[in-house]
């Protein structure tokens, strides 16, 4: 119930629509549902009233049928266009729904995508929105418009004839039992035919992929025969929709039969018995009403057992949009136009998760323009350092400062603003070249993007690209070695001219060593004369580092310049010989 | 496969071909259940004649009513027909959409099991060149639109032609006038709804890509957080997601102008209809020309004929898609593996075949490009080769060789002294346990997975087999030991448990030839000391190719080989190579380097 209440509330802006709509329900049911009295009318008064002259029936039949027609016509145009309106507003609701849900994902703070796969969160964007969608069409308003068309029918059944009307209705319930009855063994096959086909389907992913080692271990009848035994599974779900489904049409034909043959038996004994309450016109106008009872009947069947499944994808997305925000912007965010760059580190501990310290006690800190390397083995904690900076994740206890700020009390987007990341896998967006360095920030023009690409080694490659930088590329930047991809991803770094920059270098073993040379000079450009941070494993960039700081298991355990390093002959001096050795360098 | 300047082999590769495409021909699939076919006609036959004969008996009460022809018992008696007749129709009915739609399932079913069986004949180069995606797309929904316009194709096809030829006959005798009318209303009937139908299927097409542009663009927004958030784009992606979701109504409500204009402009026309008949009927009935029962099985005709020929037009686009979704089916059945088969896997297996492994001035080049050249190697059966090198030189594809996973472009491997080519690859990789690098398991119990090569495996098989690859302590870790589930369902496995698993999985099947492509990349040194330890006896009693880039491993084998770029640019024991300036000489120095920090840490 809370859930309709928040979705209601989703409608509340299209309330004068949604209004009208209800309206426009009403009017049609009540107008096309007029049609056969008219029927009716004409039968009676025109072809059977032999009492009357042939020629004022005549001309009486021709009134009638342009007022018919002209019913129709209009009935039909509304219903058409009140359609369309219904349309439009799911289309809105979901529209809002479908933004408020994506900008929310974009809020969510790093541990949030950590923890969450993409695909969960592509099934709240896409299928469980479209369900929504469903629902909120089909489902709220068709049932609303198939319930005032059967309440229009009835009505005016009940008007032309009470008799014949409550010989029908008496078999409604029956019906309606049996159509529901159907359309729930109907869903539950669906049900079972999903499943089992996404089984099969994982099997399937699975023995495409390892085809190679099904070959090898000569499993190949035994693979088929696992196959075989769940696409017969699959077939059997098949066979039990089919069951239901060849019920469900001549369920709908023989009511319509009984209907009609209700008619004839009740009509025509009493009018053998010489009642005048029923005429011919009746029998005629009774037979058309029979037709258009059965579609709202149906579907309204089918949809009082329908809701259910909406409702787990409308408490999913709730829930989404419940989950608390953890990195928050401050009430008052500091902004200062231009940072000096000092960025000081003072006691900091950090965990992912609870108590599993990955920074223990760090305090050091960075002067303005300057180059601070950090080094250590893997999983020492040193690209935690510059999440911490840019607040992808926030502290547990000591504090992170820039210019003395605490950075929780800058805005984050003012705060990124300011910082430029490189890290070691090189993210492309779909789009330009053009468009992939200056991400559209307003102020970075052409002339802007080419210069930076020609200071980071970029231009000649992307020069040679097919459309140069208007080529467009996917998101994985197919066509792109992994090499040229980080000198595009260094360009766009250094087109935004960030103020600190941290650089997570990664030495890539399938970058040739040309590359690795334009790459190694571009980093140099990238850091000169400005604040930097680099994660090294590179040789080079921690020669070009004016301090470097040591890690080891989350703490601090030596820093100075690489000479005074060398001099203490500790860790500092192995980890350095051994990237001497290391084949990547 | 053939190069055409060999007249003979470009002949038989021909007449292969034919044999092929007869083969794959949908009627194959359709001809085993001619009775069912033919049943779905005859249940079309009576259901089409009684809907047909149901307004006439609703004629013969209405007229006798209005001329008071009709007594008491004779309209019970009709209705009792009508009633019987309506039943039978009811029945009938059913069977008409159960008869073809259950034998659709059953196509469904046999074309899905040949194509996969197909699929695991195909080999590694196939694999290659197709997306997995792709072919699971093929694999569901292709068939399912095949099966579909068998099914519909049937149903519908058989009864819209029923209804047709009869209508018109029983319509015509009836009354010819009146038949020209309902005729003349259709036919613009179903032309307006095929346009509207087609225009649909065009934005429906439209829409489907805007769908699938969204997604890629929230794929891509989830995918690259970090770089969203680390230059703070949000704002801006999220207007340009306004952008493509306001595109996405309106293409929404494109599709809407069409779809909801259906059901009221079908109402309409039959509105039109009833009072066409209406009026032109009701003039000549009060001229006295026709009788209101005959006017009434009008428009019961009207009613009925609607489905069936507006189901036309529907039909006939559902068996054009069934046409291109068959090609793309026909695709896959008619291709061949790229191996050359000499011997099939039903021939008589050569007897003992020893594990000696030869390699003779092998060279290999995929899509043009030189991957393997100049191989010659002699691995004398019992002796253990180590293979190291740079990434990407090609060692995994030089053992990969051995098990077939691809043949030579030029040169032979030899497996006791015989051409692989000449043996089974049933018998060849039956001598084989492979282990790769990056194994695949599988959705399974741990049982399953390790005995995965072996027929009826036994427990203390599985057991041998774990303990070897030093997995025993894992397992009884293990929920439930041997019977967990590994995968998304049960127990996800880390990566050194994954290699050790593919370890116990090859020497299970105690193969005589046993490969490890660089099987303890994912373990620490440690256990990989152990794993060797009681792995060294198993190697032993079997020929072993096995890639490493540890020392401490390679120096386990009789030979050691290095291969850069390709080439075999170092080979020797150990101790030779260890003497040599180059490749392993200087990943010795750095192994040793790595200890030393480990050793300090």
């Amino acid at each position: 119930m809370k859930l309709a209440k928040r979705l209601f509330a989703y409608s509340l802006p299209y309330w004068r629509a949604l209004a009208l709509a209800l309206a426009l329900i009403v009017g049609t049911s009540l107008a096309i549902n007029f049609l056969p009295v008219l029927i009716q009318r004409m039968t009676d008064q025109c072809l059977m009233d032999t009492a009357r002259p042939a020629g004022e029936r005549i001309d009486l039949l021709m009134k009638l049928s342009i007022l018919y027609i002209s019913i129709a016509a209009i009935g039909h145009g509304v219903r058409y266009f009140q359609g369309l309106l219904t349309a439009w507003i799911g289309q809105k609701i979901i529209y809002d729904l479908r933004l408020d849900v994506f900008r929310k994902v974009l809020r969510m703070q790093q541990s949030y995508f950590d923890q969450t796969a993409i695909g969960t969160l592509m099934t709240r964007v896409t299928s469980d929105i479209e369900r929504l969608q469903h629902f909120v069409t089909e489902g709220i308003v068709g049932t609303i418009a198939d319930l005032f068309m059967l309440l229009g029918i009835m009505g005016y059944m009940i008007y032309i004839s009470p008799a014949l009307s409550l010989a029908i209705f008496a078999t409604l319930p029956f019906l309606f039992a049996i159509m529901f009855y159907v359309n729930a063994k109907l869903r539950n096959a669906n049900r079972d035919i999903r499943d089992r086909q996404s089984r099969l389907n994982a099997l399937l992913q699975e023995d495409l992929t390892g085809m190679t080692t099904i070959q090898l271990f000569n499993r190949e009848a035994a693979t088929v025969k696992d196959f075989d035994q769940r696409n017969a599974h699959l077939r059997s779900a098949y066979f039990d929709e089919v069951r239901w489904f060849s019920l469900y049409f001549p369920t709908v034909e023989g009511g319509q039969a009984l209907s009609v043959l209700l008619i004839l038996a009740v009509g025509g004994l009493l009018i053998l018995d010489g009642s005048t309450a029923i005429t011919l016109g009746t029998f005629i106008a009774f037979l058309a009403y029979i037709r258009d009872f059965f579609r709202p009947l149906g579907s309204l069947s089918d949809k009082a057992g329908s809701f259910q499944i909406a409702m787990a994808s409308i408490e999913r997305i709730f829930t989404l949009l419940d989950t608390a925000e953890e990195v928050s912007d401050p009430a008052k965010p500091v902004s200062s136009d231009r940072i000096a760059g000092t960025i000081a580190f003072n006691k900091v501990w950090f965990a992912y998760t609870e108590e599993n310290w990955v920074l223990k006690d760090i305090s050091f800190s960075v002067e303005p323009g300057q180059v601070l390397a950090v080094v250590g083995a893997t999983g020492a904690g040193k690209s935690t350092i510059i999440n911490l900076i840019g607040r992808f994740y926030d502290i547990q206890k000591g504090g992170v400062t820039i210019d003395g700020v605490d950075v929780r009390e800058f805005g984050k987007a003012d705060l990124r603003g300011r910082l430029g990341y490189v890290f070691q896998d090189p993210f492309i967006f779909t789009g330009s070249v053009a468009d992939n360095i200056s991400l559209q920030t307003p102020g970075i023009n052409r002339s802007d993007l080419i210069r930076a690409a020609k200071t980071v080694n970029a231009h000649a490659f992307i020069e040679a690209m097919p459309e140069g930088y208007d080529t467009v590329m996917n998101e994985r930047g197919e066509g792109l070695s992994l090499g040229q991809k980080q000198l595009l991803v260094m360009a766009r770094t250094l087109a935004q001219d960030p103020e600190l920059l941290f650089v997570l270098d990664e030495a890539t073993a399938s970058v040739d060593t040309a590359t690795e040379m334009l790459i190694q000079d571009a980093l140099a450009k990238l850091m000169a004369n400005r604040t930097s941070i680099v994660i090294a494993h590179r040789l080079s960039t921690i020669r070009h580092a004016h301090r470097i700081l040591v890690m080891r298991h989350g703490k601090l355990v030596d820093q100075g310049t690489h000479e005074e390093l060398m001099a203490h002959d500790g860790y500092y001096r192995q980890l350095y010989e051994l990237l001497l050795h290391s084949p990547d360098q | 496969m053939y190069s055409s300047g060999q007249a003979l082999p470009f002949l038989t590769y021909c007449r292969r071909r034919t044999i092929a495409q007869e083969e794959t021909r949908i009627s194959r699939y359709l001809i085993p259940h001619r009775k069912e076919i033919f049943a779905t006609g005859v249940c079309v036959l009576i259901a089409v004649g009684i809907n047909l004969y149901l307004p006439y008996i609703m004629r013969l009460i209405i007229d006798g009513l209005k001329e008071k022809t009709l007594d008491q018992p004779a309209l019970i008696q009709l209705l009792s027909t009508y009633f019987l007749l309506g039943v039978v129709s009811v029945v009938f009915s059913r069977f008409l959409r159960k008869i073809p739609l259950k034998l659709s399932h059953k196509v469904e079913y046999a074309l899905r099991s040949d194509v996969f069986g197909h699929l695991t004949q195909l080999d590694q180069e196939y694999y290659r060149g197709e997306r997995t995606g792709d072919l699971m797309t093929r694999m569901s929904s292709d068939i399912n639109i095949i099966r579909d316009s068998i099914g519909q194709g049937l149903l519908q096809g058989i009864r819209t032609l029923a209804v047709l030829i009869f209508a018109s006959i029983v319509m015509a005798l009836t009354d010819p006038g009146l038949a020209w009318l309902v005729f003349s209303l259709y036919l613009p009937m179903v032309g307006i709804f095929f346009l509207i139908l087609r225009k649909m299927r065009r934005q429906q097409k439209d829409l489907q890509e805007h769908v699938s542009e969204v997604s890629n663009f929230c794929q891509e927004s989830f995918a690259g957080i970090r770089t969203l958030k680390g230059f703070a784009l949000e704002r801006r992606r999220n207007n340009q997601f306004e952008e493509l979701n306001s595109d996405l109504v309106k293409k929404n409500m494109l599709l809407q102008v069409s779809r909801q204009s259906l059901w009221p402009f079908m109402a309409f026309w039959f509105s039109l209809g009833m009072i066409l008949i209406l009026n032109f009927g009701g003039r000549r009935i009060i001229t006295g020309e026709l009788t209101l029962g005959t006017l009434t099985q009008f428009i019961q005709y009207l009613l009925y004929m609607q489905w069936p020929l507006l189901a036309l037009s529907w039909t006939m686009s559902m068996l054009q898609r069934g046409k291109v979704s068959w090609i793309r089916i026909r695709e896959i059945l008619e291709r061949e593996s790229s191996l050359e088969c000499r011997i099939s896997n039903q021939e008589p297996q050569n007897s003992k075949v020893d594990a000696r492994i030869q390699f003779q001035d092998v060279d290999l080049a995929i899509q043009g490009r030189t991957f393997l050249k100049d191989i010659n190697l002699d691995i004398s059966a019992g002796t253990t080769l180590g293979i190291t090198g740079p990434t990407g030189s090609g060692k995994t594809l030089l053992v990969s060789l051995v098990a077939r996973l691809m043949d030579p472009t030029d040169g032979s491997v030899l497996v006791g002294g015989i051409d692989i080519r000449n043996l089974s690859l049933a018998q060849l990789r039956g001598m084989i346990g492979f282990a790769a690098q990056e194994p695949i398991l599988f959705s399974r119990t741990l049982e399953h997975n390790i005995g995965f090569g072996v027929v009826n495996p036994d427990k203390t098989l599985i057991g041998w087999a774990a303990d070897i690859a030093h997995l025993r302590d894992d397992v009884e870790g293990f929920p439930e030991q041997y019977q967990t589930m590994l995968g998304e369902r049960g127990v996800t496995l880390s990566g050194g448990q994954r290699q050790r698993t593919s370890i116990s999985r090859a020497i299970a099947r105690r193969p005589d030839i046993l490969i490890l492509d660089d099987v303890l990349s994912a373990v620490d040194t440690q256990t990989e000391a152990a794993i060797m330890g009681k792995l060294q006896p198993v190697m032993k009693e079997r020929t072993t190719l096995f890639v490493s880039h540890r020392i401490s491993t390679l120096r386990y084998a009789d030979e050691i080989v290095v291969i850069e770029n390709g080439c075999i640019t170092q080979r020797g024991s150990h101790n030779e190579l260890i003497r040599q300036p180059g490749y392993y000489s200087e990943l010795n120095t750095l192994q040793q380097l790595e200890e030393k920090l480990e050793a300090d840490a």
